[in-house]
């Protein structure tokens, strides 16, 4: 009976979610535009010359997907929090972890997701071999689904803190980004020399699995961290 | 609060006698510090002999690899604070969390330039992108986060419970920044001094040197204890014993 019900909840708080997202479409482009506008800026800074900017390419995409997506973190938990609908999903008799885990969701797909489609794009502009896109694809999905849950945490604990600004974020959440940054380039650099890539992406899958069961609930904590004093 | 905790534990952690004690105990700490210090200082400056490969520059190592050691300590230390902070809600606790961090952060910072000048005269440059070097910056960004977190509440308490919830999310990092940067680069050398098997370091160089880690230790003692008194006194100003000792002008 409370399973069933669970789930209707889920589902209709991932609908209500979504739809929010749809009815401000504009929005939804403003990460994909900061993402191509930073990438044009590379060759600008650089130099158009095919060599260097191959040699970069798979560690700048990431890098910009990263702040592309912490730009965004701002907006998960913010709105529902000034609106008062944080503190009634808190109220709420479902598992405060599980509504969260949907949060996430609707944020990784709403601003990471149409990332990771654009990032062949990105790719092509700074002229990384074509033979590269799966691995990059694939570690990207990997690490956007890993500082979804990440970032969320440290939004929910930041979230009534007077700064509003990123730059908390930022400082907060980056260092904690280091392992995830590594792990994903090296999976392209190995594939680049070809050598065997899917060890460094098993450890992102590893953490990723480990993160899906402890970060909802730790972000659950955190939400309690932040909201209650 | 849990009934095996005995009571002169309990007596301790009642903010008056706290306050008393912590005074105490950072006159000696502090005094312990200063003289480790100079006996260590002399032993590393004027009795350990010339390093026949590195000459005189290598003296660095009695500043560096202290604070090195202290900066990874007290994040751990912390760690230990903010579990009991956030669990049993225990207000000291949390203050020391908050406390440590700008003595770690500190350490953490002296370790980074003690290295690079240590590296520029060695390997000829001020920085490498090496792994232990690239894993202490990552600690000093970790202490820096806490410590901007914690300023970034209105509330005191609130903002020492949501720094300590981001000491423990840093603490499990650690090791997984370690361990992958040491996967990434590594140019720095092996550790010299081990506490399980042998180490590779002359006695007329490790006793000054764990004198001089004692020394640290003693003064990371005596200023958290001057730390928490000093916030102590703050958060509690509005109560009796608080405005005594303010109107003693102590």
């Amino acid at each position: 009976m409370s399973r069933t019900l669970l789930l209707k909840a889920c589902t209709a708080m991932l609908r209500h979610d979504l739809t929010l997202a749809w009815r401000r479409r504009a929005d939804l482009a403003l990460p994909i535009l900061y993402a191509l506008i930073v990438t044009t800026l590379f060759p600008f800074a650089l130099g158009p010359d095919r060599l260097v900017l191959q040699q970069i390419a798979g560690g700048v995409v990431l890098v910009i997907v990263v702040l592309a997506m912490l730009l965004e973190l701002n907006t998960l938990f913010r709105e529902d929090s000034d609106d008062g609908s944080l503190e009634q999903l808190m109220l709420s008799p479902q598992p405060l972890a599980v509504l969260l885990a949907i949060k996430v969701l609707v944020y990784w797909l709403t601003s990471a997701a149409p990332l990771i489609v654009l990032s062949p794009l990105l790719a092509g502009l700074m002229h990384l071999a074509p033979r590269l896109l799966p691995v990059l694809m694939l570690s990207l999905l990997l690490a956007t689904l890993l500082i979804s849950l990440l970032g969320a945490i440290l939004m929910a604990l930041t979230i009534t803190s007077t700064q509003r600004s990123g730059m908390l974020l930022a400082l907060t959440l980056l260092p904690l980004c280091v392992p995830i940054v590594i792990a994903s380039s090296g999976t392209l650099v190995a594939a680049e020399q070809g050598l065997a890539w899917v060890a460094p992406l098993a450890w992102l899958g590893a953490a990723l699995v480990l993160a899906l069961v402890l970060a909802p609930l730790s972000c659950a904590a955190a939400l309690h961290i932040g909201l209650d004093g | 609060m849990s009934v095996w905790i005995p009571l002169w534990l309990r007596k301790l952690a009642a903010p008056p006698h706290f306050y008393c004690i912590a005074g105490k105990l950072r006159r000696w700490s502090g005094r312990l510090a200063v003289l480790l210090g100079i006996i260590a200082l002399y032993g590393a400056l004027l009795l350990a002999p010339t390093d026949y490969r590195q000459g005189d520059a290598y003296r660095i190592i009695f500043v560096h690899v202290p604070s090195a050691w202290m900066s990874l300590f007290i994040y751990i230390l912390m760690g230990g604070t903010a579990l009991l902070g956030l669990i049993w809600r225990i207000k000291l606790a949390e203050l020391a969390t908050i406390a440590s961090a700008p003595i770690g952060a500190a350490f953490t910072l002296i370790t980074l330039i003690t290295g690079s000048l240590w590296g520029k005269r060695m390997w000829g440059t001020w920085w490498t992108w090496d792994a232990r070097l690239s894993s202490e910056l990552i600690l000093l960004f970790l202490y820096l986060g806490v410590i901007a977190l914690y300023h970034s509440f209105c509330n005191a308490r609130q903002g020492a419970r949501a720094a300590s919830f981001l000491t423990l999310i840093g603490l499990i990092n650690v090791p997984i920044v370690h361990f992958s940067v040491q996967w990434w680069h590594t140019l720095h050398q092996g550790s010299t001094i081990n506490l399980f098997g042998p180490s590779y370091i002359s006695a007329s160089m490790l006793w000054p040197l764990l004198t001089m880690t004692l020394a640290t230790k003693a003064y990371y003692l005596a200023s958290l204890c001057g730390r928490m008194r000093k916030q102590l006194l703050w958060q509690e100003r509005g109560k009796h014993w608080a405005r005594r000792i303010i109107a003693m002008g102590e």
